[in-house]
């Protein structure tokens, strides 16, 4: 087990996977924060100016870890923060079961008709809070931005 | 320790960074935070738009007088699973693309924009675009679909 969870190809598969991924929900969220907005009132949590404010940041905190992930830098920060951001979303989605909101994520899309939350998402959050903690707990980034700096000679 | 403390301050980094980028775009853009209808918001609009703002009881009164059209400015989606009763769907994101059904509007009728509540802000849009359109008496309802169903008031359910 402490081979395959060390091994650099596996390492390198979930960073690309989890940053991909990232990036790719990004790309709809920062196009329409308004709508992202509207997503995050729907939890009944934050609303008005502070969904909107999180709405602004939020999907660049997705963009910038995710990029950093898929090119292997700052991979410690990156991987605490959307860990952080998972347990928050997590939190949010629980939240929003345990008061019979039957909402849409607003996850992976903003299209209210797709991605409804439920325990399947709690699931997924998991998954992906799981790949974020191993990554920050791992040291074999070997193919990495941060392990390439790292490994050239002083002065080159 | 130190790869907690490594983590943190690159966390924190990426956080700040993701915050200004966040800011500069949708300034840029004019997007979120910064988009008209949001920057004038309920208590800060522009002239008129403050005292178009409806309460339900004004809302119901409308409504039972037959002089309003309810629109609602949700998505598709959120109008089909329940709105206003008689109320017609006009999404903000496609007030483009519904140039018809705004031109078909009745112009001898109190137009009363609406969304969720207070959590949402596209009746005001909605209702500043209608203005910029010629429609001369739009109303907002701001408390909006969760208020006017809380209080009982007639609606269209048509499930999920």
């Amino acid at each position: 087990m402490t081979r395959i969870l060390s091994n650099e190809y596996n390492l390198l598969t979930a960073r690309v996977f989890l940053g991909v991924l990232l990036v790719v929900i990004s790309i709809d969220k920062i196009a329409d924060p308004a709508s992202f907005a509207r997503s995050i009132g729907d939890y009944r949590i934050l609303t008005g100016t502070p969904a909107m404010i999180l709405a602004t940041v939020l999907p660049w905190m997705e963009l910038l870890c995710g990029l950093a992930l898929a090119s292997g830098i700052l991979i410690r920060g990156s991987s605490l923060l959307v860990g952080s951001l998972l347990v928050v979303f997590t939190l949010a989605v629980v939240s929003a079961l345990l008061r019979d909101l039957d909402i849409s994520c607003g996850c992976f899309t903003q299209d209210p008709s797709a991605d409804r939350i439920g325990w399947l998402k709690i699931g997924e959050n998991v998954a992906l809070l799981a790949l974020a903690a191993w990554l920050f707990f791992s040291e074999n980034h070997r193919f990495s931005l941060d392990e390439y700096i790292r490994s050239r000679p002083p002065g080159s | 320790m130190m790869r907690w403390r490594t983590g943190f301050r690159e966390a924190v980094i990426m956080a700040l960074c993701a915050s200004v980028l966040g800011f500069v775009y949708t300034g840029i853009t004019r997007k979120g935070v910064f988009a008209a209808e949001f920057s004038q918001g309920p208590a800060a609009s522009r002239p008129g738009e403050q005292s178009s703002i409806i309460h339900v009881d004004e809302a119901k009164e409308l409504y039972e007088s037959g002089r309003a059209l309810f629109i609602d400015a949700r998505h598709p989606f959120e109008f089909a699973l329940g709105h206003i009763r008689d109320a017609v769907n006009i999404p903000l994101g496609e007030f483009e693309k519904r140039q018809g059904q705004i031109d078909s509007l009745p112009r001898d009728k109190v137009l009363v924009t609406y969304c969720d509540g207070v959590q949402c802000n596209s009746s005001i849009g909605l209702a500043v675009r209608l203005r910029e359109a010629g429609f001369q008496s739009v109303r907002i309802f701001f408390a909006g679909w969760n208020e006017w169903q809380a209080r009982g008031l007639p609606v269209t359910k048509t499930g999920k």
